[in-house]
This record gives C-alpha cells, structure tokens and sequence, in this order.
C-alpha cells in the first residue's frame, strides 16, 4: 500500500521564505497524479519533502498509512527521477541500474535478472556497458527511469524528467510514463510546468502556485471549471481570454457589459448563481476554442475584434484581435485553418456563451456556479 | 605577420621562465671550479650528483622530503575532504566559518613557526618525520579544503538524493558516490598539497633536526663558511624539481579539470 498523504505539510527555509505552504493532499495507492505549476511555485520542494530529500517544517507526512516525517529516504521506498537525470557518471549502465538493489542487498543473481528486465522494458539492453557520459538525452533519461523501475518502489516520484527532451522524444516518453503506470500500477506522482503533459497524462492533476495547492481534480473537470483565473489561463494553451466587464441586469436576464457595443447575455442557466454580482465589475473568462467565425447556435453572441495577427498552425488559425473600444483587451481565438482576415480589419466573432466563466474582478476567485458537466 | 608577432612573444616568455631552470641543469653538470663560467659547458662532470649522495647523506634527506610531503597529504585530504564537503553541502558554519578557514592562510608563517615549535617540543615530536608531517597537515588544510569545497559544490545534490533514495546513507552517498565522481578534485588537491611540502623550508629549518632533514633544508646547508657551492646546489635543486615536472606531467589533465570543475560550467 502506497497512499501519500498531505496533511497541512510547510516548508519554511532558512531565510524565511515558505516554499510550500499548508499543502493537504490525499493520494491514493496506484493513482497517477500531476502537480502543475509555473517554475518556482514548489513542486519540487514538495516532491523532495516526500521523497525524504528536504525536511518537513509543519505538518504531516504519511506514506501508506506510516507517519514519516523523520523517516530517512532509505527507508521510505520510493523512487525519483530528478529532472536532470542525475545519474552516476563514474558508474556504468548498469551499475547504475543496479546500485539501489545492491544498497538493499539483493543477491547478485537476483540483480542480474532485475536489471535485465527493466532493460529489457527500456530498451536499454544494448547500452548496458556504457557510462552516462556517453548516452543521448532521451537514453540517459530512460537510465534514469530504469534505475527507479529496477527497485519495485511503492511509489515513482517524477519531477520534470521530460523537460530535457525534444518535443518529438517528449510526446513519445509521456506515452511510455502512462503504459509504464498501466502496467506496473504503482502510485506515481509526476512534476510538470508542461500543461500538456498534465492533461494527457495523469488520473488527477494539482495546480500549485506560490507554494499552495490551489486546485485540484480530474483533468478535464480542472480545465472546465477552473478554480481562479490563473488555473484557467495556465491550464490552456493559448490561455483563456480574460476581460475586465461590468455585470448588469437588462430587463429579465444578466449581460456582461465590456463597453456600450459589446455585452454578452448570460445563459439562463447561469442567471441563479450569477446574480448576486450584478452591478458591480468582474471578470469574464473565455476560451479561445470557445470562439468561431460563424454562428452556429442562435444562442451564441456576437462580438467584433480588430485583427492583430493571425497564426497560422496547419491545423488551425489563431486570431490575435482587440476587443473593445475604450481600453482594448487583446484576445485569442482558435479559428478554422480557412479563416483569413486583413490586419487592422474589424471581423464578427461568435461566442458560446455556455462554458463562460465569470471570476471576481478582485481575488480572480471563479464565481461558483454548478460545475459544467464533462464528457467521460 | 601577427601569427610571427605573437610566436616570438611566447617563446621570448618561455625563455625567461626556462633560463634559470635550464642554467641550474647546466651548471649542475659542470665542476664546481667553473660553474660561474659564463660559457654554456666548459667541462662535462657527474661530480656534483655523486658528491651529494656520497658526501652529503642527500639520499637521507630526499627520503624524509617524500615521507614528509606524502605522509602530510595523506593524512590531511581526508579531514580536507570532510570539512569541504560539509561548507559545500549543508553550509555548516556559514560565510565566516569559509572565510575563517581561507584568513588562517593570510598569516605570515613566520608568526606560526614558534607555536608550531612549542606545540611539538610539547609532544616531544621535535626532529622528527611525524612532527613535520602533522604541521605540514595542518599547513595544508584550509587550502586543500577550499579547493575541494569548490569541487564538491560543483557535483550535483540531485546525485546525492539518487543514492540516498536508491537506498545509501548520507555518508554512503558521500563514500560512494560524491568521493568518486570527485576524484580529479583530490587527485589536483593532493598534488598541489605535495608541492607545497616539498618546497616548505621555514618550518623544516626550525622543526627538523640532522637526520630529519628534507631537501630544501639539506640544501641551504651547503651553503658553507667557505662559500656557496653552487653546483651541487643546482644539482640539488634538479633532483628536487624532477618529481614535481614528472607528476605534474602525468596529472596535468586533473589539475586543470580539478580547478575549473567548481568554477563556470
Ligand atoms: N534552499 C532554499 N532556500 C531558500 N529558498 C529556496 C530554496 N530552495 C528553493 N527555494 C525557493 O522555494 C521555491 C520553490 O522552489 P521549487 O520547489 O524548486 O520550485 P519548482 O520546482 O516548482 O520550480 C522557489 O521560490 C525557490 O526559490
Ligand atoms: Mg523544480
């Protein structure tokens, strides 16, 4: 059994800065679970806190049941691919596969067969001889994977290990991590600034920022109902569009007023949850996949942009336009590939008002409202 | 034209540095009677070198200089290991304890030598190897600690919380792991503290007596009443220098690998 959990756990460093802070989490035996956040939030020093590497200032740290607080990492059975590999360079392949089993005395036939397998799995078979030094970035990092596989921990503790890859061996390995869960269903807690990665790959994905866990949750649920606006503009690529609006009531319903051309009704649905902001200023949040060029649901709203750029992807366009007359909101919008407009030309975008949120123009807290449902 | 420029430039600078070297050779292998001779051999003699060992006990005293200058860094690189790995590592005393260290370097020798002398008569360890070589260590000490602290910062904590979650102790991490990977750290230290005894004279000249002599010490003693007999001093000081040129020949690659390793990457 390899749960971990949170509970209340700091890290308060020397020169009294928190590095994390209060971080309560409960991780279940097998699960595989992302901790997202920007460079610098803590993911790392939380990571090391749980591996032993970095003590523990307040709170409480249990691993399978077992309070470890002051349990060296020897003892606590767990595995860490650090983001820079950190492999021995004076050591071989395979010594390096085999160092932890010989640390724990396993018989030497015994390591042999391990090692060999995890090899085996890696396709590390041909390298065994080598040192670090000699392999690429993409074999070093599967060294580095074999030597936490080889020791059967209870749990793999990932932090940023495909952040030295190309984009090509970077897509490859984050299918390689899932079926490497999928078949050997040990917990593992993997460490990513890469939003993709955290969609793709994980049960669960918790959002960090300033050394807080802020968000967390499936994948899909985090990207529909984002907690605050940085969760809903780092979990996306482009990020969401935030614009600064008013809310008004006019006549039976709500609309989101940006200026005197631009205001978006509320869907009905939203009008319970939502009316209690009316009158005062707030922040509506947008996806950029959330716009289109043509209006397909008569529900949908018009807005009109000025055209910035336009990116081309291959797949699709994005559109980089000014909403807004008074103080113009520069906003990104997914478009069809199809889609070209002049720059500095106005062109009429169509909302999906449904997937809207509205955050407080203040604290940037989303305004709850019943979570949007999912498709599973 | 500038490629020639800057070639007469180097060789007019190896030239100043290897004259007196070169003239020392030269003027070991020339009789005593003419070796303020200004032609480059006036006469061919191994005099000098025989005489040395025959009538000078210089077999004695090269002995003690390696006993002296091996002993001290054997003895003083693991405590220099240590310490540096502790400043490295876990900050252990902070900025001053560093700086501490490097000032006990900053005083004259001249100012060490008495207490060093008091120290020894104490332990009745004067005129003796073992004596040299405990003050030789601790001579050695800040500075061989200051180079390895500088190799250890460079190895990577993350290689250290591989071993220690692979299964390792801290001082298994250290045992296995940080000492191997800095091995051309000790090796660049190791060779610098040697030279450093081997050359050392004014504590060899107070602590050591007759039989306990080292080289540089043998040395100045021909340095007579009846004058300096200068070929035999050249030939000394050849037979100094040659472990030194043969060492630094064989470890030249650490040495400049142990000294940049903890500098820019
Ligand atoms: N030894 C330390 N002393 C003081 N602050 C530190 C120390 N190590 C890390 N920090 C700070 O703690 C914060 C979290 O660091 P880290 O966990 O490495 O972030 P991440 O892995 O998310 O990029 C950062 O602001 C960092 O500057
Ligand atoms: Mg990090």
């Amino acid at each position: 059994m390899a749960s971990i959990e949170l509970d209340r756990v700091s890290k308060l460093y020397a020169n009294g800065a928190y590095g994390v802070r209060d971080v309560n989490l409960q991780i279940e035996d097998g699960e595989f679970v992302i901790f997202l956040g920007p460079s610098g939030c803590g993911k790392s020093t939380t990571l090391r806190m749980i591996a032993g590497l970095e003590s523990i200032s307040s709170g409480d740290l249990r691993i399978g049941g077992r309070s470890v607080n002051g349990v060296a990492p020897r003892d606590r059975n767990v595995a860490v691919v650090f983001q820079s590999y950190a492999l021995y360079p004076h050591m071989s392949v395979w010594h390096n596969m085999a160092f932890g089993l010989k640390m724990r005395g396993v018989p030497l036939a015994e390591i042999d067969t391990k090692v060999a397998k995890a090899a085996d799995m890696l396709g590390l078979n041909h390298l065994l001889q080598r040192k670090p030094g000699a392999l690429s970035g993409g074999q070093r990092q599967r060294v580095a994977l074999g030597r936490a596989i080889v020791r059967e921990p209870e749990a793999f503790l990932l932090d940023e290990p495909l952040s030295n890859l190309d984009a090509q061996l970077r897509a490859e390995m984050r299918l390689e991590l899932v079926k490497l869960h999928r078949r050997l269903g040990r917990t593992i807690v993997h460490v990513t600034h890469d939003q993709v990665e955290a969609m793709t790959m994980g049960d669960r994905i918790c959002i960090m920022k300033d050394g807080r866990m802020i968000q967390s949750g499936r994948p899909l649920d985090v990207y529909a109902n984002p907690a605050d606006t940085f969760v809903a503009r780092f979990l996306a690529t482009p990020p969401m569009n935030l614009v600064p609006a008013h809310l008004e009531h006019e006549g039976e319903a709500l609309v989101v007023s940006i200026d005197a051309a631009t205001r978006i009704t509320v869907p009905r649905q939203h009008y319970l949850p939502y009316v209690h902001k009316a009158g005062g200023p707030i922040t509506v949040g947008i996806r950029a996949e959330d716009i289109y060029e043509t209006q397909q649901r008569p529900e949908w709203q018009k807005i009109t942009v000025k055209v910035v750029a336009i990116e081309a992807l291959g797949a699709e366009n994005v559109l980089i336009g000014l909403l807004g007359r008074d103080k113009p909101i520069e906003i990104q919008a997914r478009l069809g590939r199809h889609f070209f407009a002049p720059v500095d030309s106005m062109v009429d975008l169509y909302v999906d008002v449904e997937p809207m949120h509205l955050f407080d123009a203040e604290t940037g807290k989303a305004v709850a409202r019943p979570p949007l449902p999912v498709g599973r | 034209m500038r490629k020639f420029g800057l070639h007469f430039g180097l060789i007019l600078a190896c030239v100043v540095v290897l004259l007196p070297p070169l003239w020392a050779l030269r003027t070991s292998f020339v009789p005593e009677s003419m070796s303020y001779s200004t032609e480059i051999l006036p006469a061919f003699t191994l005099d000098n070198y025989t005489g040395l060992f025959e009538k000078n006990r210089f077999g004695t005293f090269y002995v003690n200089s390696l006993i002296v200058a091996l002993g001290s860094v054997i003895l003083a690189l693991p405590f220099a290991a240590c310490t540096g790995y502790a400043f490295a590592r876990f900050r252990t005393g902070g900025r001053f304890a560093r700086f501490a260290v490097l000032a006990t370097q900053m005083l004259p020798p001249v100012a060490l030598v008495l207490p060093a002398f008091a120290i020894l008569r104490g332990a009745g360890l004067t005129n003796s190897l073992p004596g040299l070589i405990l003050v030789y260590s601790a001579l050695n000490l800040p500075f061989l600690t200051w180079i390895l602290m500088g190799f250890f910062e460079g190895v990577p904590a993350d290689m250290e919380g591989a071993a220690m979650t692979d299964g390792a102790t801290a001082w298994g991490a250290f045992w296995r792991i940080v000492i191997p990977v800095s091995l051309p750290g000790l090796a660049a230290a190791g060779v610098l503290g040697f030279i450093l005894s081997w050359n050392e004279f004014l504590f060899a000249l107070v602590l050591s007596g007759p039989q306990t002599a080292t080289i540089p010490v043998s040395l100045a003693a021909l340095q007579t009443s009846n004058g300096v007999q200068i070929a035999k001093v050249s030939a000394g000081v050849v037979l100094a220098i040659l472990p030194l040129v043969i060492a630094s020949r064989f470890i030249q690659r650490f040495i400049i690998q142990g000294l940049t390793f903890g500098g820019v990457k």
